[in-house]
């Protein structure tokens, strides 16, 4: 697409979003609420991806935020906003330390060792009782964002959402593009390039662990309320992995196309099927993966063909 | 004045040697031939002084630095560089992308100053149509781009792996030429392999053989290619 | 030389912890038995694909699951008991994995790993999904006699139905390994697994054994849906920890050493009763495998790295 087309559309489009709350009922707030936040973590898995890595653990980073964010509040008293912050600093953090641990790991040892993380911290916290008030989870008595405005609280997740976005592209327009793809595509010829892999990949780790847990810390005060279940929720990394595989992988606007997209139809078939949407997923990301695995995006491009050939 | 050298250095894979106590040196200006029949040990060798692979005893020495356990980008920063046999060119970035990346990672230059000097070396190349996929070049377009690579980390030590594979006869010509200038100009040492012996024979000032892991012979080309145990390892073995 | 003293080593350390056991805490040994014989008979199957089609399947208790269910209401349709099932589900569970294989996962062998690894774990949550939808989230169980039967040894009772799982486990271990050595077409199935070119260039005929490996496999897993069933509720969700506790226990044995399963799977059954045997330790159960997958995962990096 045109540079200056895909410019305006931006520009449209944001401004759509962020005036949307003055003119759309609660229900397509609520709905457009769901979608960037998922809309966001599947910018922030592309985001590692990019690097050749797999992640399962989304759920695990975007939990440990919430959670960081919500005890913060109850037990230590801190101001709403601080928290959300607060959550992303933590689960930065920890990023960093299990950083040092997994990041040697390649392919499908790395994305199960994700998997078993996530699920380490789900039971963590859901057997620490009189920490973290254990299945039941905790709820914010007083002291949420906004006094629960719903339109605060969209133009809030919207934060979050181009918090998501402006790391997306600071990663495609900095050295950090050239240093992922690299390692993406050799790993040793990478190396004789001069790319210190192990750093580049913490990079990518640690930052994109931080938006996952910022968006859990915005998750919670969304809705006042935490449990492990709900915040560790595999949902939370199922369908940002759709999302982006549909939308096309390896870029911003792929995730946002196939959130988007993902994300109304299976809105409608809430509506149609209850419970049936989920399925739709899960047939999804069969399909793409077997017969168009560059996303929609690429069936786009394909059809609108640049002379360039610039790649992606 | 010499840039590298190794003294006995060893590489040991679970009971298989293979590299075996090489002791040898490189000057700059020099280009030197490293030869050997298949499976001799010779990419090994490169590994070794490039930092892919770490070795089991040896050292390797850089400038008057001790290297031998230093990490492959470190070395690659300090002005190591090395061609790889790439069956797939790097796909995901362009021609001149591919070229930036040593500019950006070995040389520490910002975006704009690395195109800039990738797209020097690319017209240096004789490469053009910089922003193509690279699934689109031609094998000679290939090799040139990654030597192009290999040049964006401004080295001091190159060594090009087989890069004459696949040519044909004016193709190796011009690199050929190529490889002389680049050379001559930037001062470098350079370690080709090459089972071409036209190429040893026309580009190298010195020659070192390799077999088994071990280093047999070493001289201009004209007394290795006479050595009866070079011409021995070769035929023996069924090399070339 | 050091194989063997390693191993004299865990055999003894093994059977001192055995002994301790037994004086202490019996259940703990009894339960984790049989858990373990549950585990490996689960993990086989997995162990098999990954060995020969190379393919980690995220889906494998997803299609246990799927035969339960297939099981269940087979027997409550015809009134049999899940016993008599087992060689029925073991059949449909083939023939339905030999289907899924063709359609899907055949088309994903040429892609680079990560593709197929998204494209089992897409198949997990189809499945799942689609019997959440068709039969919500209710339990189903089977109430049988057999299943609390139990034995008495001095002041100690315990159910013994679950060591069925132990024998069932033995025989898979020692049938595949039969299978793979003393068959035609298992030692045909070793050979592509080693090299799937060498294997075609000699006139096997790859696809077409990875197929036939893979109806295997999910024959053996058909099975124990079925006797699952007789000791356990199903629902949705049931299939998932399977998947998860398999890998753990063939990344535990290394890939392709099949009786190697058993052993690690003592190890992972043992050590989830022990944490539930105490009241303090109950919920960090389910944590062990996780943790498990994880230590060996890294450690079998780290020795990667030192060669």
């Amino acid at each position: 697409m045109n540079r200056n087309v895909s410019r305006i559309f931006a520009v449209l489009f944001g401004v759509l979003a962020v005036t949307l709350p003055f003119f759309a009922g609660d229900y397509p707030l609520q709905v457009a609420r769901n979608i960037m936040m998922y809309m966001a973590l599947a910018i922030t898995w592309d985001m590692l991806l990019r690097s050749g890595q797999i992640s399962f653990g989304i759920a695990g980073l975007f939990g440990i935020g919430a959670y960081s964010a919500i005890l913060s509040v109850i037990r230590a008293g801190m101001p709403a906003w601080f928290s959300i912050l607060f959550a992303a600093i933590f689960s930065g953090v920890i990023a960093f330390v299990i950083g040092f641990l997994i990041l040697r790991l390649r392919g499908m040892y790395f994305s199960i060792v994700t998997l078993a993380l996530g699920e380490i911290f789900r039971i963590i916290i859901h057997n620490l009782h009189d920490f973290t008030g254990g299945p039941e989870g905790v709820v914010i008595q007083k002291g949420v964002i906004f006094g629960g405005n719903a339109n605060s609280l969209y133009w809030l997740v919207l934060a979050g959402l181009a918090v998501a976005l402006a790391a997306s592209f600071w990663f495609e327009k900095s050295k950090i593009h050239f240093a992922l793809t690299a390692i993406r595509n050799n790993e040793i010829s990478a190396q004789s390039s001069g790319i210190d892999i192990f750093r580049w990949l913490l990079l990518a780790f640690v930052v994109t662990s931080a938006i996952q847990g910022l968006l859990g810390g915005i998750f919670v005060q969304s809705y006042g309320f935490a449990t492990p279940d709900a915040v560790f929720s595999a949902d939370f990394t199922l369908l940002p992995l759709a999302m982006a595989l549909l939308g096309g992988v390896y870029s911003t606007t792929g995730p946002i196309f196939g959130a988007v997209l993902l994300g109304l139809v299976s809105e409608w078939l809430k509506l149609k099927i209850p419970y049936g949407h989920l399925v739709v997923y899960g047939i999804i990301i069969v399909i793409v993966i077997l017969f168009m695995p560059q996303g929609l995006r690429q069936l786009v491009r394909r059809t609108s063909h640049s002379a360039d050939g610039r790649s992606a | 004045m010499i840039k590298l050298k190794t003294e006995n250095l060893t590489k040991r894979f679970l009971g298989l040697v293979a590299v075996n106590k090489v002791s040898f040196s490189m000057e700059e200006g020099e280009i030197l031939g490293i030869i050997g029949p298949n499976g001799a040990g010779k990419t090994t060798f490169i590994n070794l002084i490039s930092g892919i692979i770490m070795p089991t005893e040896g050292l390797i020495e850089y400038n008057g630095l001790d290297i031998t356990y230093m990490p492959a980008h470190e070395r690659a920063r300090r002005g190591i560089a090395r061609t790889y046999q790439l069956i797939h060119p790097l796909e995901n970035l362009t021609l001149i992308e591919n070229v930036m990346v040593g500019s950006i990672f070995a040389k520490g230059h910002s975006l704009k100053e690395a195109r800039n000097k990738a797209e020097a070396l690319c017209h240096e190349l004789g490469l053009t149509g910089l922003d193509r996929d690279t699934s689109r070049l031609t094998i000679l377009e290939v090799k040139k781009m990654e030597i192009a690579r290999a040049l964006a980390n401004e080295p001091e030590v190159l060594f090009l792996d087989e890069v004459m594979a696949g040519l044909n006869a004016d193709e190796m010509k011009e690199l050929i030429a190529i490889v002389q200038r680049v050379a001559l100009e930037r001062h470098l040492a350079v370690g080709v392999i090459e089972h071409v012996m036209g190429v040893i024979r026309e580009l190298t000032h010195r020659v070192i053989v390799l077999e088994a892991g071990e280093l047999i012979a070493e001289g201009k080309y004209e007394e290795v290619s006479n050595n009866p145990r070079v011409i021995e390892a070769y035929l023996g073995r069924g090399g070339v | 030389m050091v194989m063997k003293r390693r191993t004299a080593i865990i055999a003894a350390l093994s059977f001192a912890a055995a002994v301790v056991l037994i004086l202490w805490k019996p259940t703990v040994l009894i339960y984790g038995l049989q858990a373990a014989g549950l585990y490996a008979a689960v993990a086989i199957p997995m162990g098999l694909v990954l060995g020969i089609v190379h393919i980690v399947n995220l889906a494998h208790g997803e299609f246990m699951m799927v035969a339960a269910y297939a099981a269940y209401f087979g027997c409550k349709a015809l009134g049999m008991d899940p016993l008599l099932a087992i060689i029925p589900t073991a059949i449909v569970t083939a023939v339905f994995g030999w289907v899924i294989f063709q359609l899907t996962i055949r088309r994903a062998l040429k892609a680079p790993e990560l593709n197929q690894l998204i494209l089992t774990f897409g198949l997990a949550i189809a499945f799942t999904q689609t019997i959440n939808l068709i039969f919500t989230s209710q339990t189903y169980k089977i109430p049988l006699d057999y299943v609390s039967a139990s034995m008495d040894i001095g002041d100690l009772t315990f159910g013994v139905w679950s060591f069925v799982f132990v024998a069932v486990a033995i025989i898979f271990a020692y049938g595949v390994k039969f299978f793979l050595t003393k068959t035609m077409t298992g030692k045909a199935a070793v050979a592509v697994g080693q090299n799937p070119r060498g294997a075609a260039i000699v006139g096997i005929d790859v696809y077409r054994t990875y197929g036939l490996v893979f109806a295997l496999a999910l024959a053996l897993v058909g099975a124990m849906g079925a006797l699952f069933l007789t000791k356990s509720a199903i629902f949705p969700s049931v299939g998932s920890p399977f998947t998860m506790k398999s890998f753990c226990l063939i990344a535990m044995a290394g890939i392709g050493n099949i009786p190697g399963i058993l052993g690690a799977s003592v190890l992972l059954g043992v050590s989830e009763n022990f944490l539930r045997a105490f009241r303090p330790t109950r919920d960090w159960a389910e944590i062990v495998f996780f943790v498990l997958i994880i230590a060996v995962i890294l450690a079998r990096s780290l020795k990667g790295r030192k060669s």
